[in-house]
């Protein structure tokens, strides 16, 4: 048996094997080493594994958010653009107008460069284009007629009053391919026009992008701009109308003006004929009345021989109905002569008090007959006025004079003044029958005189009050009356103070 | 070098190219003015429009895009124009060219003309930078750049962006002098004694674990992980190839994938053009086999952090020099991502730079520039979802 003491190992055997052995350890340890290694690069594998399942996790989220972020972003701008667009079409309200408000710019800030609108017209029984973006007139021809050809499918879209996509279609309603195909557009909106009067409508967006996928956010924006479109189509309509309906009136106006104005003139006419006439008349008569009054007097005088008894009465008679003859006749030319401005007022400064009471004075036999009391109250700062003196002293003579006529025995007559600022107004009031009120008006207008039974009694030409009236508003004044019948009656009128 | 910046948001393209000069041209005392940028939405994008702002700046080189929105010190405008007159000083020199029909020819050969037209016209002067525009349209823009390079060299400062257009047009115009054009590219050499200073950032960060791309050819990737590349997506939001294709456009304006570059701080982002059946995916910009990706995330105040950056960035490049105007490249999808406070960039920039510097900047959909142009050794890098600050002095 060998024994391994007994092999002659040479010194370079013993480093061989030690070299050997020394080897195998260390081949051992980085066996060992790789191993490890080995388990540590799966770790790191399985780490890198998880991280990339993460990443992948991390990219779809992120994928999601920035769809979200897009959608988001794009809502925006749609806003701000639909907000533009809301205030471009509500500033006007000529309905032309609305439609040329929108415009491209705008149509692409929200995604679509082509838009048509279409309203249907019930008189005509078809679409009428009113907007045309994005598209020439050979390519309006032929979706024009396809929308003839298809008025009923359009017809009902209005009736159900719907907006459709090209990823929202309606059952029943044309493909997608073909609205694609005839109006050149990958993706697309219809959205109807409702205004609540007038010809109702859709309007049609669409994009040639084909990355445009219509969202529902997308077809809300579009519903609000076509209601918004509606609403200012309605607001224009109206406007339209209500113009129309001013115009008319304008124009009826002006018509109704222009006849008031022929009638007003044709008076006019007439009443200075009527004034040439009375003033020819009057001067006419004049002549005659002084050759009666004349030759009555003569007669009176007995120049021509005695006059029996019986003839003088006659006599003093002719005279004194000549007398009022005389009388009404200078009334009347003074009214026409007032009328036709012919008779210029001598306006001065005047104290009220001095007429009144010369007024007074004058028909102080007829009131002393009467025994009416007559009260004057006139303050100071209510007697200075402008005006032509005698033709005042006229008024307060007639209106006295016709109080005193109506008044009773023992009634009261007033006169009293008020200061209204630029204006005196005087008031007389009696205590007599008073006027009905039917003929409170009519009392001012020429031979008018009221039917009564005292009226029959008390003597009158009717031409007074006229002549009152007449010379008041030659003032720039104005009368009136205030009565209650069996209680009197006030006459009022005003005087200019400057 | 004087700078005016005039906006309109007339309707009429002919009033609004009035206006907009009428202001731009209250800030220029000198009588020439060297040329004009012009950035407009696409609305204004007619023969007229131009012919318009032509007659009334005489001979003047016009150059510029039509855009989603454009920029200026005013704010952001998605409907509106922008010009921004420049009369240069002394010692500055500029030449501006284009190439059109780009479709009917490579595109690495329409790059190469474009840089040929450039560099004809700036033969014996010391070149500094191109600006580039080009139809958002256009599809492998990274060619272009390559073609771009293949001329000027690779380390050689080169800035732009392809513009972004409208959705519903679908349509992108390029300016230059009197006519408008698609399926081109236009640029503007400029050097001589001439500084600039430049930033690019975009914000995005990594998320989840790296993976490589196992199969890919040009911006076409087939394997992540020797999987169908499609999963990384349908993984990340629980979805298959329809669903996710019907939220493409989100999916892409948010959730690009970053490459990782080594030594860089950011990831180089690519963001998804479209899924196909077969369960590749196709992005705005090369993803080279091997590259390791990882799914990105933004949030607004990372992207704005990465405005205050790029910015800073620009500033510093010009070595505390005198910034007479400064040129924004602004991703659409910082657009779509920053929504409703898409000016907070704009207010950013002012900060750093001041409220009367001359801004004007545009929406894009690629941008292109080095990582970083202060070492003149990178070559241009096509970006997406990034903001490019350049900032111009003497």
């Amino acid at each position: 048996m060998l024994n391994i003491l007994d092999i002659p190992f040479t010194p370079l055997d013993v480093a061989g094997i030690l070299t050997i052995i020394f080897l195998g350890i260390a081949l051992f340890l980085k066996i060992q080493r790789i191993k490890q290694l080995r388990l540590e690069v799966d770790k790191l594998n399985k780490s890198l594994e998880g991280m990339d399942e993460q990443s992948k996790l991390i990219i779809r989220t992120d994928m999601e958010l920035n769809k979200i972020q897009e959608e988001l972003d794009k809502k925006i701008t749609s806003l701000y653009t639909l907000q533009e667009l809301t205030r471009a079409i509500s500033t006007t309200l000529e309905e032309p107008q609305i439609f040329k408000r929108i415009e491209v710019e705008r149509l692409k800030e929200i995604g679509f460069e082509k838009a048509l609108i279409f309203l249907y017209s019930e008189k005509d029984s078809r679409f009428n284009l009113y907007l045309n973006i994005g598209y020439v007139s050979e390519d309006v021809g032929i979706v024009k007629a396809f929308i003839e050809a298809n008025g009923s499918q359009f017809l009902n879209l209005i009736k159900i009053q719907k907006t459709i996509s090209s990823t929202s279609a309606v059952e029943g309603f044309i493909a997608k391919e073909t609205i694609n195909s005839l109006f050149t557009v990958s993706a697309f909106i219809f959205s109807v026009l409702l205004p609540k009067d007038g010809d109702k409508g859709f309007l049609f967006v669409g994009t040639e992008n084909k990355d445009t996928l219509i969202t529902e956010g997308d077809e809300e924006l579009v519903t609000i701009l076509t209601n918004q479109l509606g609403q200012s189509l309605e607001n224009a309509r109206l406007f339209e109308k209500t113009w129309n309906v001013q115009q008319e009136l304008e124009k009826k106006v002006e018509e109704r003006t222009r006849e008031l104005a022929l009638v007003i003139e044709g008076i006019k006419k007439i009443s200075k004929r009527k004034t040439d006439f009375v003033s020819s008349v009057s001067h006419e008569l004049r002549t005659p009345l002084t050759s009666i009054k004349g030759y009555a007097a003569i007669l009176l005088a007995g120049k021509l021989g005695e006059v029996p008894l019986g003839v003088r009465e006659r006599l003093e008679k002719i005279n004194r109905h000549s007398d009022e003859l005389v009388h009404m006749v200078n009334d009347m030319l003074d009214i026409s002569r007032i009328e036709s401005g012919r008779e210029v007022m001598k306006i001065e400064p005047y104290d009220l008090k001095i007429i009144s009471a010369r007024a007074a004075d004058l028909l102080s036999a007829q009131l002393k007959d009467k025994q009416i009391e007559l009260s004057i109250d006139i303050p100071v700062n209510a007697s200075e006025v402008l005006i032509d003196v005698n033709q005042i002293e006229r008024v307060f003579i007639n209106i006295v004079g016709n109080a005193i006529k109506f008044t009773p025995v023992a009634g009261k007559i007033f006169i009293r003044a008020v200061s209204i600022g630029a204006w005196i107004q005087v008031d007389i009031a009696d205590t007599g029958s008073g006027i009905p009120e039917e003929a409170r008006e009519a009392i001012f207008e020429e031979f008018y005189r009221v039917d009564s039974l005292i009226n029959q009694q008390v003597k009158g030409t009717g031409l007074g009050l006229a002549l009152v009236k007449n010379i008041i508003e030659a003032h720039g004044g104005k009368i009136w009356v205030k009565s209650k019948l069996g209680a009197g009656a006030t006459f009022s009128f005003t005087l200019p103070v400057k | 070098m004087q700078v005016g910046v005039g906006v309109s948001i007339a309707k009429d393209y002919i009033e609004a190219a009035k206006e907009a000069l009428f202001r731009a041209k209250k800030y220029i005392t000198k009588d020439k003015i060297d040329f004009a940028i012009v950035f407009s939405t696409v609305e204004f994008a007619h023969p007229l429009f131009l012919k318009t702002i032509s007659r009334l700046l005489g001979p003047t080189t016009i150059v510029g895009s039509s855009s989603l929105a454009v920029m200026s010190n005013q704010g952001f405008l998605k409907h509106g124009l922008v010009v921004m007159l420049i009369s240069l000083s002394e010692k500055i020199y500029f030449n501006a060219a284009l190439v059109e029909k780009i479709s009917t020819k490579s595109i690495n050969k329409a790059g190469e003309e474009l840089a040929e037209k450039l560099l004809s016209g700036a033969k014996d002067i010391h070149r500094k930078l191109s600006v580039i525009f080009c139809d958002g349209l256009i599809k492998n823009t990274a060619d272009l750049i390559l073609g771009l390079q293949d001329k000027f060299g690779k380390s050689f400062p080169l800035v732009g962006a392809s513009t972004a257009d409208n959705p519903v047009f679908q349509k992108n115009y390029l300016y230059l002098n009197q006519e408008i054009y698609n399926d081109a590219a236009c640029g503007i050499l400029l050097g001589g004694n001439l500084n600039f200073g430049l930033g690019v950032r975009h914000g995005w960060k990594p998320l989840g674990k790296p993976r490589f791309v196992t199969e890919s050819f040009r911006n076409t990737v087939y394997k992540i992980d020797s999987e169908p590349a499609v999963k990384i997506y349908e993984e990340y939001f629980a979805r298959k190839i329809p669903e996710l294709t019907k939220d493409l456009k989100r999916i892409a304006a948010f959730y690009p994938i970053g490459i990782y570059l080594s030594g860089k701080k950011e990831y180089l982002l690519r963001n998804l053009i479209s899924i196909r059946n077969d369960g590749s995916l196709v992005f705005h910009g090369d993803v080279p086999v091997n590259s390791q990706i990882r799914f990105m995330i933004g949030a607004k105040d990372s992207i704005l952090d990465a405005t205050r950056q790029a910015a800073s960035e620009a500033k510093q490049g010009m070595l505390e020099k005198k910034i007479d105007f400064v040129l924004v490249f602004d991703s659409v999808f910082r657009f779509m991502l920053l929504g409703r406070q898409v000016n907070k960039e704009l207010e950013i920039i002012q900060e750093e730079f001041g409220r009367d510097t001359p801004i004007i900047g545009l929406c894009t959909c690629k941008e292109y520039a080095p990582l970083k142009i202060m070492e003149y050794s990178e070559s241009a890098y096509s970006h997406n979802q990034a903001i490019t600050i350049l900032a111009v002095g003497k």
